[in-house]
């Protein structure tokens, strides 16, 4: 009989990802069902272009208003809802009264999440040229001028920034590239307190130029401890109140290490590099825990940890979306997406599961929650006939989404949200 | 025969003995059919013995196969002659029919597709925005056959043109090709002194594909060779399926000129088969010629008539040209960069786990 070996790859816990891939489109991907659950495709946003291209994302995933942030390479931004897709704001002519040059790319943007109020957020956006701004935008839906306030300076004098990460504490953020030392600014003085110094020249005397490819930090209490890799394939571990040097730096393969996220320990990363090789670190020994072996041959542009599941999920050049357990480093799942994906983000607050709660409850929760606008209601098509009674299934389902997520954790305490 | 017995009674016996409770017959009879199937001339540890039966085994297949060609022939014959349709043949397992089904596969009502391929680096030669300039160059070292087959090669792509590399950087040898508009950077690689792997680099900041080459035969090593003409080539890319497959499709389909002189006659091919690529190049020439029957009674009149005097157009082909095969190692995204390349796509042996799936 032909010699075959399938491998069938267990399920994922019931998740939400949105991928961003290299001509615009963003695609989410859920997997439903508690154990052995197939991610598929739900949904497709955006038209196929390629000057769209997504160059950088973020999310802020709460339970109620969340949105979702999209720089693209024509130099617009988008501020968009995750459920739905639909656009709120869209930012274009990105720059400092200038305009925006052809060649400035976004390097890097992030939503704030503490400081989010009702109708507006603020984001910081890095370019590749060092223009690092904060500015704060309405997303409400009625006709208001785009930019509110916004603070912007220059991160870097020469060099391309190719990295910018900001802490859990949107305190400080980091910022690293081709030729631009991996520095630590203090957000709410606009200053930079750090600067990374290149570690002393190896015993042949041979200077490799600084070029830093992807950038994170290690925890969200502490945010003088970050990791950096490198074009040449090392990964550096800084800690800003020891030295300037790095404190540990080891080598990984042969390929630019092209994403680094950490895990919600603190000491253990996930690297990933250009020829596809995803791999757990611990920081504190630099001792490498284990290779992701599942077959992954492009290079792995994002990866992205869900803050409840022990699952990562990983992208890149070769149109895989792959899903990993942590602890076991197995391959749960590869979703074929068609094209070169640039980013992937979590949506923490998906569960399919339907809650049995009772009614009263949730006509507590309406007046408390923002009005939003018409949300496409097909993706809940799936969802049986309980929800079928409510107008307003949307603020339901997210209002009963996050009790049902604070039940789902077995040794949490099932708080009021 | 001491041997096959004991082989066959031992699983009996250890199944037996699991057996807790008085199993049912359905197990017995599904262990009785389990023991059928199980038995191999592998099972058996005495080489003799174990040589023996494998010898038996073959024979025993040979006489079975030769029975039914003999049945099958006669059954032709036979509906031939009563003038009915031969029975229908069945078709062969191949690897290529028991291929994994491969979700990678391009499907051809993908619109994403389409929007991909109009995005991506080719599409502006395909497009014939731009025309193909090719340069060829070879790696430092000296290879005995290498000239020839960039000679040959220079033939076989119009437009191409060679540079002895001396010592550039290739990465220099990019910048000063895209500057002379050049679409595309061929680098011959010898290993050995002998052309070993092709690195095609889309210019200006396209794909990078290197391939490992083998099995090369010179034009002069073919017999009845024949010497191709200045015409453009005509095209054949062949089971390029998979999106990879697409996407290295379109990179060989932008080193030719879209423009095919069907008066020249020329085809190069470039066939895929298990991710390897074959490279052929032939003039052809369409001939009739006389055309014999045998089998007039199946249509009396004047068809039968027409078909025995009947004029059949038949194609010739004639080798010219080298001959070789491609095989795709690996896809980076940009130009030719060895430590800071970011791949498309490189073959892992990880990914080898099955004789049945291929990449291209």
């Amino acid at each position: 009989m032909p010699r075959t070996t399938t491998v069938e790859c267990p399920g994922c816990p019931p998740l939400r990802a949105l991928t961003f891939d290299a001509l615009g489109l963003i695609k989410v991907t859920e997997s439903r069902g508690n154990s052995g659950g197939i991610p598929q495709v739900v949904e497709r946003w955006g038209d196929a272009d390629s000057s769209k291209c997504v160059l950088a994302a973020s999310i802020d995933d709460r339970a109620n208003d969340p949105i979702l942030a999209v720089a693209r390479k024509n130099g617009t931004i988008e501020i968009s809802n995750p459920l739905s897709g639909d656009i709120f704001v869209s930012i274009s002519d990105f720059g400092d009264g200038d305009g925006h040059p052809e060649d400035d790319d976004i390097a890097g943007l992030h939503i704030f999440k503490k400081s989010r109020s009702v109708g507006s957020c603020s984001l910081l956006t890095c370019t590749t040229k060092g223009n690092a701004s904060l500015r704060s935008v309405d997303i409400a839906p009625t006709e208001s001028t785009n930019n509110g306030a916004s603070n912007s300076w220059k991160v870097c004098a020469a060099g391309k920034v190719l990295c910018a990460k900001v802490h859990g504490s949107e305190k400080h953020a980091l910022f690293g590239g081709k030729g631009v030392e991996v520095n630590l600014w203090d957000l709410e003085s606009s200053t930079k307190i750090w600067a990374a110094k290149p570690p002393p020249k190896n015993s042949l005397d041979i200077f490799t130029p600084t070029w830093f490819t992807s950038a994170t930090f290690l925890t969200g209490n502490d945010h003088r401890k970050f990791v950096a890799g490198t074009n040449s394939h090392q990964v550096r571990v800084y800690d800003t109140s020891a030295q300037r040097r790095p404190v540990i730096s080891f080598d990984f393969r042969e390929t630019p290490i092209k994403s680094v996220a950490e895990d919600h320990d603190g000491y253990t990363i996930y690297v990933g590099n250009g020829s596809g090789d995803l791999a757990s670190i611990d920081t504190r020994t630099g001792k490498l825990l284990g290779c992701f072996l599942g077959k992954c041959s492009g290079s792995i542009r994002s990866i992205a940890r869900h803050p409840d599941h022990p699952v990562i999920a990983s992208c890149g050049l070769d149109s895989y979306l792959r899903l990993w357990d942590v602890k076991t480093r197995e391959l749960l799942s590869a979703t074929f997406l068609k094209q070169h994906l640039t980013c992937v983000v979590f949506d923490s607050n998906f569960s399919d599961k339907e809650v049995v709660a009772p009614d009263a409850q949730n006509a507590d929760e309406i007046p408390g929650e923002v009005e939003q606008e018409a949300l496409k209601l097909v993706k809940r098509k799936k969802f049986p006939e309980e929800m079928k009674g409510k107008k307003k299934k949307s603020k339901d389902d997210r209002s009963k989404k996050s009790k049902k997520k604070c039940c789902q954790m077995e040794s949490k305490e099932c708080d009021d949200s | 025969m001491g041997a096959k017995r004991k082989k066959e009674d031992a699983p009996e016996m250890a199944e037996d003995a699991d057996i807790d409770d008085g199993g049912c017959r359905d197990r017995r009879n599904r262990q009785k059919v389990e023991k059928k199937e199980e038995f191999r001339p592998s099972m058996i540890k005495n080489k003799e013995k174990r040589s023996a039966a494998h010898a038996k085994l073959k024979h025993q297949k040979k006489l079975e196969k030769r029975k039914t060609k003999k049945a099958r022939e006669a059954a032709d014959k036979q509906a031939l002659e009563l003038g009915e349709e031969p029975p229908q043949r069945s078709v062969p397992r191949t690897i290529e029919n028991t291929r994994e089904a491969d979700e990678t596969v391009c499907k051809p009502d993908d619109a994403e597709l389409f929007v991909a391929n109009d995005a991506d680096e080719f599409s502006s030669i395909l497009r014939r925005e731009r025309a193909p300039k090719i340069l060829i160059t070879t790696c430092r070292f000296h290879s005995t056959r290498g000239p020839a087959f960039i000679s040959e090669l220079l033939t076989v792509i119009p437009n191409a043109h060679y540079y002895k590399r001396g010592t550039y950087d290739l990465k220099k040898i990019v910048e000063y090709a895209t500057k002379e508009d050049f679409t595309t950077l061929i680098v011959v690689h010898t290993s050995r002194r002998e052309p070993d792997a092709l690195l095609v680099t889309s210019l200006p900041s396209g794909p990078t594909a290197h391939f490992k080459l083998s099995k090369l035969v010179l034009r002069k090593e073919i017999k009845n060779h024949g010497n191709p003409t200045g015409h453009v080539p005509e095209l054949v890319l062949n089971n390029f399926t998979t999106r990879l497959g697409h996407r290295v499709g379109r990179m060989i389909q932008s080193l030719f000129p879209q423009n095919p002189d069907f008066r020249g006659r020329r085809v190069v091919t470039f066939h895929n088969q298990r991710d390897y690529i074959f490279f052929r190049h032939h003039r052809y020439i369409f001939e009739t010629k006389e055309s014999k029957q045998q089998d007039p009674k199946s249509k009396k009149g004047k068809d039968a008539e027409d078909k025995s005097t009947g004029q059949q157009v038949i194609a010739r082909l004639q080798e010219c040209g080298p001959r070789f095969v491609l095989k795709l190692k690996s896809l980076q995204h940009g130009t030719f960069d060895t430590r800071g390349g970011e791949y498309e796509w490189v073959h892992k042996p990880e990914m080898d786990t099955s004789r049945r799936r291929f990449f291209l």
